[in-house]
């Protein structure tokens, strides 16, 4: 006859949240040719424009020195170096240490130097295949065996240019959440373009919910992902291909032949404990081509292929 | 396949040495690496989803439930429908406002209290006629009675009748319900929370209003939670004979005017968030009630106290002071979707019931868009002090008894199954179903005399069957 304080009454009185959701805080901007989000789970909203701020700084401080666009970033030094060694900060050294120790374990598959495919390889849709000679004549600027690390200084051959595209903006994502997680204990989502990574599950501990658009394109209700720890990145673009004979050529490129690779799943997202442990298994999924899911397997990962 | 089973994780494990050193050597430290992920295994930090882990209320939002109740009592006894619709508004600051409108529909039969013979028994009882009250419905030979009219007084009266073996039934029942329950629930500083409700529910034999108010505090980075509760109700109890002396004997006549009962509840509770999967939950309540808590449909049958042949028949007699103490424990464990439900409960009062519950139940997550929830509850209640299945005639008449089977010992067990459907983000289809098996708890009590073929015990077996849908905008 009563329904007496139906919050706590009674054996059937437990309710399912333990405690009501609150959007968390988001800053919103734009760098490294992405949307970035950052979203701190919190009331202090000045607390979370302050983090906002801050890891803004930080992302264009990253982009800044890493970018290939920008002219007086460190690696157009770097880039432009024609043969000559340049000196290079101690982040700049780790960030190549990186990338050498990638190659390494990769057989070749990761490699940072080359992103010159990139001049001949335009991924848009369209049947335009480069000419065999012109993959040649790009070949001798490519491999990272050919680049000489020193302490704190990089040798490039003439001609030869790196790119952290594979690189970047997995290592920004990582190192915004870190700096905010030491400002605070409220929980943390960094998400720049697809890449992202929690600082932890939210207040009530529960996930984050990310819309993946890869993860199942076709179930629009079913794209979402829960995340309570680690990091999220996705290779692949569904969109970026060239189609001659029948044959779909991926944007993903391997730096041993110059050629994309065949077989290469549309999209892999990867859940990893760092972005950057994401990132490069999802790069390195897509180059393994036909056998990407055999070695996730392998690899133990959490991921989602798409074909 | 030697080969790659030489080969697994051999990236992975790498690439997480040399992350870990990458972030040492640009300046932040490795350890916050596994500080800030708590859990590295693949499964834990990223799973997909079921729908129906998100929270149930979101900001902003209005939910629309209506449901449909069908409950059904085995043997031909108490059938009810009962439609519901509520309203639920949260608000952009974690409010939440609520309103819910529940009409029932009871129809059949009742054990009346009177215990079985061998030969057929008569009980009379007033018609509503007598009352001017409505004539269709307590008159007719549907309810399984007669009206019989004394030629003399012009008396009319309604005369049923329990057939020879059988339990005794009451089968005139027929009530409409209608409740009306409105709350509020507002954050009143950062962690406090302020819940007040009212309740109002009218039968034509019976109106029930309450008022409700509780307070909430989060400690502890809101992993405890303090609860504070109390609620008022006053009953008023009016059948349309009016309520029967107590042990007046049972007749055709109009009884007294109509009684007040009246209930105060507290409510302690704590609730803790042991890890981020598991929560417990502990309350205790209090209740105290005064007033009149007799049912004045129940009557006893004083029977001969060798041959067990009954007499005559007495409204019952209940004490009009009843204090209640329950003590709950809860357990809320969450793994990924699934989540287990485990509760206990004990009860104690006044009258001398003390009963337990357990109860169990699991969240089955299917698919994305599914889950299902089957349980199972037992139950365990002894009699009240005062409950008896007969009067024998040589014995002075105790200050209080009462044959309802609902004070009597028993036991019950109760399987559900439960179930819902999203089939948008707006909509979400839902359904229920459980059955209900009571079975006498100790010894059976036999009447007196060679009676053993006549069953005392009158609990019931039923099946409720819920279905409902829920929009949200």
């Amino acid at each position: 006859m009563t329904f007496f304080l139906p919050v706590m009454a009674g054996p059937k009185g437990f309710i399912k949240p333990m405690h009501k959701k609150r959007k968390p805080v988001s800053h919103l901007f734009m760098a490294m040719n992405s949307p970035c989000d950052i979203q701190v789970d919190g009331d202090d909203v000045h607390l979370a424009r302050e983090l906002g701020a801050l890891a803004e700084a930080e992302a264009h401080r990253i982009e800044a020195k890493y970018s290939r666009y920008q002219e007086n970033s460190q690696l157009s030094q770097v880039n432009r170096s024609n043969g000559t060694p340049v000196e290079v900060d101690t982040e700049m050294m780790a960030l190549l240490t990186y990338a050498n120790s990638c190659y390494e374990l990769s057989d070749g598959l990761f490699d940072i130097t080359s992103g010159v495919l990139r001049r001949i390889w335009r991924f848009d849709g369209s049947d335009k295949l480069p000419a065999e000679a012109e993959i040649e004549a790009l070949m001798p600027l490519i491999g990272w065996d050919k680049v000489t690390l020193g302490k704190n200084v990089v040798t490039l051959k003439p001609g030869m240019e790196i790119d952290f595209g594979g690189l970047g903006k997995e290592y920004a994502v990582d190192r915004v959440l870190m700096l905010l997680a030491e400002k605070t204990d409220s929980p943390i989502l960094v998400n720049f373009g697809g890449d992202l990574r929690v600082s932890g599950p939210r207040r009530d501990g529960s996930p984050w919910r990310i819309a993946i658009e890869s993860v199942e394109p076709d179930d629009p209700s079913a794209a979402t992902l829960g995340i309570k720890s680690g990091a999220i990145t996705t290779s692949g673009d569904a969109r970026r291909f060239l189609l001659k004979g029948g044959v779909r050529y991926s944007h993903i490129l391997n730096p041993r032949t110059g050629r994309p690779v065949i077989g290469a799943p549309r999209s892999i997202t990867v859940a990893a404990r760092t972005c950057m442990e994401a990132g490069i298994i999802s790069t390195l999924a897509m180059a393994k081509g036909p056998d990407a899911e055999r070695f996730l397997r392998d690899e133990e990962m959490a991921a989602w292929v798409l074909r | 396949m030697q080969l790659s089973k030489k080969n697994k994780g051999r990236v992975g494990a790498t690439l997480c040495l040399i992350t870990a050193n990458l972030f040492t050597v640009t300046g932040l430290h490795a350890q916050d690496i596994t500080d800030s992920t708590n859990n590295p295994s693949a499964q834990d930090s990223a799973e997909s989803l079921n729908v129906y882990d998100q929270p149930a209320s979101t900001p902003g939002t209005t939910t629309i439930d209506s449901a449909v109740l069908f409950y059904k009592e085995d043997g031909g006894r108490i059938q009810a429908i009962e439609p519901m619709v509520s309203l639920t508004h949260n608000t952009e600051n974690d409010s939440v406002f609520s309103a819910k409108l529940t009409f029932d529909s009871l129809t059949g039969a009742t054990p009346n209290g009177a215990a079985p013979w061998k030969s057929s028994q008569i009980f009379t009882s007033p018609t509503r006629q007598a009352n001017g009250d409505d004539e269709n419905e307590g008159s007719t030979g549907a309810s399984g009675g007669t009206i019989v009219i004394d030629p003399i007084t012009g008396q009319r009266t309604l005369e049923y009748t329990a057939d020879a073996f059988m339990l005794p039934l009451d089968s005139g029942f027929v009530d409409q319900r209608t409740a009306l329950d409105l709350g509020f629930t507002t954050p009143l500083t950062s962690g406090t929370k302020l819940s007040l409700g009212l309740n109002g529910s009218h039968e034509r034999d019976y109106n029930s209003f309450s008022g409700r108010a509780s307070i909430a505090q989060d400690f502890n980075n809101k992993t405890t939670t303090l609860s504070l509760g109390v609620n008022y109700e006053h009953d008023v109890s009016k059948p349309f004979f009016g309520t029967p002396t107590p042990f007046s004997v049972m007749s055709g006549d109009q009884k007294g005017p109509s009684q007040n009962k009246n209930v105060l509840s507290l409510i302690a509770g704590v609730t803790q968030v042991m890890t981020r999967n598991w929560l417990l939950q502990f309350n205790y309540s209090y209740g105290s009630v005064t007033g009149y808590q007799t049912d004045p449909y129940k009557i006893l049958s004083v029977v001969d106290p060798t041959t067990g042949a009954p007499q005559t028949y007495l409204y019952e007699s209940r004490p009009e002071k009843r204090t209640r103490h329950a003590f709950y424990a809860g357990s809320k464990l969450a793994l990924g979707s699934y989540v287990t439900d485990l509760s206990a409960r004990y009860y104690h009062d006044s009258w001398g019931i003390n009963s337990i519950t357990a109860n169990m139940s699991e969240h089955i997550p299917i698919g994305d868009l599914m889950y299902i929830e089957p349980g199972v509850r037992y139950y365990h209640q002894s009699a009240a002090d005062f409950f008896t299945y007969y009067l024998p005639s040589n014995v002075a008449l105790p200050l209080y008894a009462s044959a309802d089977s609902r004070l009597d010992s028993f036991n019950a067990i109760t399987l559900s199954l439960s179930g819902g459907y999203m089939i948008n983000d707006q909509i979400e289809l839902y359904a229920m179903v459980d059955a209900y098996r009571q079975s006498k708890a100790g010894q059976k009590d036999t009447l007196p005399g060679n009676n053993q073929d006549l069953k005392l015990y009158a609990g019931t077996n039923a099946l409720s069957m819920m279905t409902g849908v829920k929009v949200k905008f």
